[in-house]
């Protein structure tokens, strides 16, 4: 295994001290097969125990470290160093988010947007455990499975530009859940959620910019998320119309 | 005392869309819709002055073809392309066709547009005689 030294530049940010964030460098030995997390956790052990940051599984799964690197929001233990030839990396946290500490952000208000869409089954019927479980097709599943896999890392939120201009949008992960749900072949919640996705704060406040699907780190599209849902809406809106169409 | 003092970062209000260049790409597929709406307009007053007469078509006419008419429609046509090309990039996204277990691939969907745009752009050069 061969070594090398990486600088890494960090957004520091101690409330109880700084009036505003600044970035500290870090000369770093790493090993060829780091992450950018195991890089911030020799920083952490070795050279600089006040560092905050946040991060759990180390291997994708849990969503905890996403942070901007080098300008772009990624997971930290998805962001491997020898894709960084320069040797010079610069980690920020998440974008659009106020700075709790150091690489930490405020998280309230995308969970209280993550709460307002519901985002679990509403069911069809209520079965008892006698009654067994809910069937569903495996064309079934896949018409919302891709949705299921977010993570909430909020990559998607911190390269918004809806949401950076104003953050009364819902946002992309909260949106792409409910349409999750709406797609859900067990679920009859949509109505429910509509009170939210489909206000002007919702879907109608995407413009298409289509950022959040680019950096998604686990491929959810939660524009196209985004643009079915409008879609959806569009039809209803039209069929209303219609002798015998709900208005 | 309440020791959390969140720093928010300021974001221009102005100028945010030069900060990435995927923001740039996206303020170009929209100011693209800009020119493809004049390109419109103007198609639309051709038809209205076509409609007055041939004194006011032959106004018309010249108009368009003259060193700024042309050079206006250059312009629309590069940004048409954009406009175009963004577009149909982004259609898989907005339109998910699932048959079955599977989805439909986006190639397909987007391939799909090419052919209709080509066959249509096809149609109207024969019925224009140019083709």
């Amino acid at each position: 295994m061969s070594e090398r030294t990486i600088e890494l530049e960090v957004l520091r940010y101690r409330p109880e001290q700084d009036q505003e964030p600044f970035f500290q460098t870090y000369k770093v030995p790493c090993e060829e097969e780091w992450v950018v997390l195991d890089a911030l956790n020799y920083v952490k052990e070795e050279m600089d125990r006040t560092l905050s940051y946040r991060w759990s599984c180390h291997m994708f799964v849990c969503g905890s470290c996403g942070m901007m690197i080098d300008g772009e929001p990624k997971l930290a233990c998805k962001a491997f160093l020898k894709d960084y030839p320069t040797g010079k990396i610069r980690v920020e946290p998440l974008s659009n988010f106020p700075i709790e500490r150091d690489l930490v952000v405020v998280l309230d208000d995308f969970v209280e947007k993550l709460e307002s869409v519901k985002p679990y089954i509403i069911p069809k019927e209520e079965r008892t455990v006698e009654q067994g479980e809910y069937l569903q097709t495996p064309a079934q599943l896949k018409a919302f499975k891709q949705y299921t896999l977010c993570i909430n890392c909020l990559c998607c939120y911190a390269v918004c530009p809806q949401y950076g201009l104003d953050e009364s949008f819902v946002g992309p992960a909260a949106l792409a859940l409910a349409h999750r749900y709406n797609m859900d072949s067990r679920d009859l919640g949509r109505a429910a959620r509509d009170d939210v996705v489909a206000a002007a704060e919702g879907i109608w406040h995407c413009s298409f910019v289509g950022a959040c699907s680019q950096v998604c780190p686990k491929d959810v599209d939660p524009a196209g998320a985004i643009q079915q849902a409008k879609f959806a809406h569009g039809i209803d809106y039209l069929t209303s119309f219609l002798p015998g169409g709900k208005r | 005392m309440n020791p959390r003092k969140p720093y928010v970062r300021p974001i221009s209000k102005t100028s945010w869309f030069m900060t990435q260049s995927r923001y740039k790409v996206y303020m170009l597929h929209e100011i693209s819709s800009l020119f493809v709406a004049i390109y419109s307009a103007i198609l639309i007053i051709g038809l209205v002055r076509l409609g007055e007469g041939e004194a006011a078509w032959q106004g018309w006419l010249d108009a368009v073809t003259s060193p700024i008419g042309v050079i206006f429609h250059l312009i629309a046509f590069v940004f048409a392309l954009i406009h175009t090309t963004s577009w149909f990039k982004a259609v898989p996204q907005a339109m998910r066709i699932q048959r079955g277990e599977e989805i439909v691939p986006g190639k397909l969907i987007v391939g799909a547009h090419y052919g209709v745009l080509a066959a249509v752009s096809l149609f109207v050069l024969i019925l224009a005689g140019v083709a």
